[in-house]
């Protein structure tokens, strides 16, 4: 307890140190505020997921005032972000979004969480032409209609569990047979499709696939099932909800696989805390960890940001990947701006199709479609209640414990 | 075979849930003729309860089943008397809206309180089954279930063998003759809702022990329990029982659509529910009003 | 209350009319303003672009909200499906403008034709019920049919459709308008025609309508049928102007119960009280939504002020233009006299 506190306080030390030092080296002067605008759900379905995001985002805008701002063309510009609560609700994330356009003064957007709400809102922007930075909306399919001011920088849904797959090949005995479980919405639909697609380039295949209306009530039906093709891995594309129903019902009903991997859920603290031991040795990929090794080119490292993190929220917990992929939308504005040298819209928007930067949360680069496939994606694994980056090995901190005991010898 | 009996199994467990959550519900509609929008809010408050308890005190999610149903039968009387009965006898559209505002009240507050956040009650014995051949059944599912058994008894012996019962059923029958013999009409009501509050508030509990919780996950179950009811027919316990096993039996067993057929497990429940509705208005239990 | 309303002076009615004609010529001629040979000609700016995302948002509530009236205000079949129409005027058209690049002019009319010929399968066996148990097949209905589209793949199944973006503001404001003023002007002539009466017949007594020669089954299923078109409407245009459907947008199940709020506590089976119920209650919710990060509080006051409305003005917000409710104040005063008792 105490230990915590000292560190923090450290923390706290090197992070104003750093404040100090960029703070005197620049000559420039002090200009107008730049206004960000975001949507974000604080309510509704979607309040946790919303929540995360406006953290990430937070935690940036902290950073960035204490910089004294962002500095473009020589002029330090500190930073407002104004929020609207979308209710979870896609279709008020529209109008919301123009207000923050029209009444709140936004120049630039952040995207909301979810799929839905990141398409509805790009249209918006798209109409205004303001440049949209998202960072929780995965499905690709938002990116192929042309829109020229919509920029995603997570890696997109194709990526989540093909690195499990990557992981998987290299382990012994190597699994041969996946069972796949995906709830319908978009994202979750191209997760699958992608498991589907890759299994066969890995010398794997996929022996059952279904899918379960999103929210389904009850999925112990789907799992019995899926234990009836006795697969080696068992995948669930959906969410955090699915996930902890699907890891009791596999216990219940005595499905051992050897690998349980799910595309969103483990990752967060919420998953740990519902199933206790039952996490353990489950799989997820992740956009991004607290184990990762980038060298970033500006703002904090990947420790320093854990611990900034755990400062401001007052978190034992490090910080979960939607909140990172949030700090890095608002990265890539910010150097977005420093390289355009300019506020006006459509010169940040062509500064953002440049973009090629190294953050703590990895690479930020977008394709001409606006998506960020550069970034790869890491493999975690729960061990003994604590989260291990397994995969790829360059940037793990633990190994694969691997195959998965059965449930009864646990 | 065996695979088959397994998701029957299934159903009839899911199913034992949803009576639990349909019971109240329908005595709700059938006596006082309100469509109580805020059922599901009243479920997660039940939930929330049991999460509570278990996740602070470690008390077991089964013991904390009758703390849930007083908590919840006193918000239900005093939400009843003091708010729903002043529209008690306008048409159903009124009640219908206002127990829409209680529900977005109750989500609202729940979520002040106990933030988005994805709780779930898992004790030690959560993952355990009986394993007859490669037939698994859950033993948390099964006392749900027996839970879900034991309400529907009770509500059965209230209504058929207690004063207050013969009370409830009278108002249901006929208010102004309830009134006319001496049936303290304000009270029956707020006790009916009660009622029907208490045993949504158990069906939450045991919904945390195998779902997740968040603020906003009462209103899929409202709508159960519509369905439900729907399905087995309004005015009799038994018929509630009977909609509630069959709707966990049609959603499992849905699940086993061929192919990516299984996307379409609502839809199809769904369906099944307005095709019965349509061939047999009154349920396949119920009795015409 | 009543009684004051009917007996209210003639000026005063005369002003309170005035005083809407001046409003809804504002609304009208306002958005003129944002014309290029408005702004060229000097004129001020008074709308801007949220003006008219809410300026629309509300007009398509107005039409769900009319639309709605006509099977649940006048024939009183409390529909809780509608939203199904909604959505499948919305797929008409998008799929139409978005995999089949035809002309958003042309695929529009798709859009209420899909959803009237859904009514018309299953208005047939639906409108055999009455009550609660047609409110759920509706509803049913509706969930139903957001199932269905979700997984179908023609219909872009759960990625949605992305018909191309039109970025003309005026268009999609008159559009929407277009369309709630057809739906104000087809309830006004149901109102004052024989079609009209049979519907209210039927909603005071079903039995007795037939016996007096009313085709009850004809006349439910056209009401049922010209609310869905009308409702159709409204999502094809919301389908080309949001420029992105799927199941979570155009199918919500809030939106069923939205639509018969406003046509509730603007007063069922009037002409202008579902009009009133969606401006006011729009309003009120756009207004709430933009209170930032705090609106979980303001969720909360929607929900007390709903409660509020229903317990103490039940007869609508406006109830000095029709009169024709059955849900009237005096109903409601007896009913609160004797549950007080």
């Amino acid at each position: 307890m105490r230990g915590e506190k000292v560190a923090g306080v450290l923390a706290a030390a090197a992070l104003s140190l750093a404040a100090c030092g960029t703070g005197n080296s620049g000559s420039s002067s002090k200009g107008d505020p730049i206004i960000f605008g975001a949507a974000v759900s604080l309510t509704g379905a979607q309040s946790k997921e919303g929540g995360l995001t406006k953290q990430g985002y937070d935690l940036w805008l902290d950073w960035i005032n204490q910089q004294g701002g962002i500095v473009v063309n020589n002029v330090k510009h500190p930073v407002q972000i104004k929020y609207e609560d979308d209710q979870s609700n896609p279709n008020l994330s529209a109008t919301l979004v123009q207000k923050l356009i029209t009444d709140e003064k936004s120049q630039f957007i952040l995207g909301p969480y979810g799929s839905a709400a990141s398409a509805t809102d790009a249209v918006v922007a798209e109409k205004n032409g303001i440049p949209m930075v998202e960072a929780n909306g995965a499905a690709q399919s938002i990116f192929s209609h042309g829109y020229r001011y919509t920029f995603g920088v997570l890696s997109p849904a194709f990526k989540y569990l093909t690195g499990v797959l990557d992981m998987a090949a290299t382990l012994s005995p190597k699994p041969a047979t996946i069972a796949i479980l995906s709830a319908n919405d978009s994202f979750s639909v191209e997760v699958a499709k992608a498991i589907e697609d890759y299994a066969p380039t890995k010398g794997m295949q996929v022996v059952f696939n279904k899918q379960y209306p999103a929210a389904a009530p009850d999925v112990s039906g789907l799992v019995s099932q899926a234990k009836a093709s006795n697969p080696d891995i068992v995948m669930n594309s959906g969410h955090l909800a699915e996930a902890i129903a699907i890891n009791k019902a596999a216990k219940q009903l005595s499905l051992n696989a050897k690998i349980f991997a799910y595309s969103v859920g483990p990752s967060t603290p919420d998953f740990i805390k519902a199933l206790g031991g039952d996490a353990d040795y489950v799989y997820d990929g992740s956009q991004w960890t607290p184990q990762v090794k980038y060298q970033p080119s500006f703002y904090l490292s990947v420790s320093d940001y854990s611990k900034a993190y755990e400062k401001k929220y007052s978190s034992s917990e490090p910080p979960d990947y939607h909140v990172a992929e949030s700090t890095a939308a608002c990265l890539a504005f910010q150097k977005a701006l420093e390289n355009a040298g300019s506020l006006d819209p459509t010169k940040v928007r062509d500064a953002l199709v440049k973009l090629d930067v190294m953050t703590f949360f990895g690479q930020l680069k977008f394709d001409d479609r606006g998506i960020n496939i550069y970034k790869p994606m890491v493999v975690e694994q729960i061990q003994k209640g604590v989260h291990y980056t397994v995969f790829p090995p360059d940037v793990a901190n633990g190994r694969p414990q691997y195959p998965t005991p059965a449930w009864s010898s646990r | 075979m065996s695979q088959f009996t397994q998701q029957v199994i299934l159903g009839l467990l899911l199913g034992g849930v949803y009576v639990a959550v349909a019971l109240g519900f329908s005595l709700v509609w059938g006596i006082l003729n309100i469509v109580n929008l805020a059922h599901g809010a009243f479920v997660v408050i039940g939930a929330y309860l049991t999460w509570t308890l278990f996740a602070h005190l470690h008390l077991d999610p089964f013991l904390s089943l009758p703390i849930d149903a007083v908590a919840l039968f006193v918000i239900g009387y005093a939400l009843q008397r003091g708010v729903i009965n002043r529209v008690i006898r306008a048409p159903v559209l009124f009640t219908f809206l206002l127990t829409f505002g209680l529900n977005l009240i109750i989500v609202s507050v729940l979520l002040v309180i106990f933030t988005g956040d994805f709780r779930s009650v898992t004790p030690g014995y959560s993952g355990r089954a009986l394993q007859l051949g490669s037939i698994s059944i859950p033993y948390i599912r099964v006392a749900g279930l027996a839970v879900a058994f034991a309400l529907a008894a009770i509500l059965w012996l209230i209504l058929n063998r207690t004063r207050i019962g013969a009370a409830i059923l009278a108002v249901g029958a006929d208010r102004d003759a309830a009134q006319l013999v001496g049936v303290d009409l304000r009270h029956a009501y707020a006790l009916t809702f009660a009622i029907g509050a208490a045993f949504a508030g158990v069906a939450g509990g045991i919904i945390s022990t195998f779902q997740s919780i968040t603020p906003t996950a009462g209103d899929p179950y409202t709508l159960q329990a519509f369905a439900v009811v729907i399905l087995g027919g309004l005015g009799r316990v038994s018929a509630t029982v009977a909609g509630g096993l069959l709707f966990g039996l049609i959603e499992v067993l849905a699940q086993s659509a061929p192919g990516l057929g299984s996307g379409y497990a609502n839809a199809i429940a769904f369906a099944v529910l307005v095709i019965v509705l349509v061939v047999r208005p009154q349920g396949l239990l119920g009795r015409l009003a | 209350m009543i009684a004051r309303v009917r007996t209210m002076p003639l000026t005063w009615r005369r002003t309170a009319m005035a005083v809407i004609a001046i409003a809804l010529a504002v609304v009208l001629l306002a958005p003129l303003t944002s014309t290029d040979v408005a702004q060229q000609a000097g004129l001020p700016l008074i709308t801007d672009k949220l003006w008219f995302r809410i300026a629309t948002t509300v007009a398509m509530f107005v039409t769900l909200a009319s639309a709605w009236n006509i099977i649940g205000g006048l024939t009183g079949y409390a529909s809780f499906g509608n939203v199904a129409f909604f959505g499948l005027g919305a797929y008409g058209t998008g799929v139409l403008v978005s995999s089949l690049r035809v002309p958003f002019a042309i695929a529009l009319f798709a859009a209420p034709l899909t959803a009237a010929a859904f009514a018309l399968l299953v208005g047939i066996p639906l409108l055999r019920l009455r009550g609660h148990y047609f409110a759920v097949a509706t509803l049913g209905v509706g969930v139903a049919v957001g199932e269905v589209v979700n997984n179908v793949g023609a219909l872009g199944a759960s990625n949605g459709l992305f018909p191309p973006i039109i970025r003309s503001d005026l268009l999609f404001f008159y559009l929407m308008l277009g369309a709630a003023a057809i739906a104000v002007l087809s309830t006004r002539i149901i109102l004052k025609s024989r079609f009209g009466y049979g519907l209210l017949a039927i909603r005071e007594n079903e039995e007795a309508a037939g016996v007096i020669g009313v085709n009850t089954t004809f006349y439910k299923v056209s009401a049922f049928v010209i609310a869905a078109a009308l409702t159709g409407l409204a999502g094809g245009i919301f389908a080309q102007w949001n420029s992105f459907i799927n199941q979570e947008n155009v199918f919500p199940v809030t939106y069923n119960v939205e639509m018969i709020l406003m046509a509730v506590l603007g007063g069922a089976g009037t002409l202008l009280g579902p009009v009133a119920g969606a401006i006011v209650l729009e309003l009120i919710i756009q207004t709430l939504a933009g209170g930032g990060s705090a609106s979980v509080y303001s969720q909360i006051g929607l929900g007390v002020l709903l409660a509020v409305c229903v317990i103490f003005i039940p007869r609508g917000v406006i109830d000095f233009f029709g009169g024709r409710s059955r849900l009237s104040l005096r109903y409601l005063r007896s009913t609160l006299r004797e549950t007080s008792a």
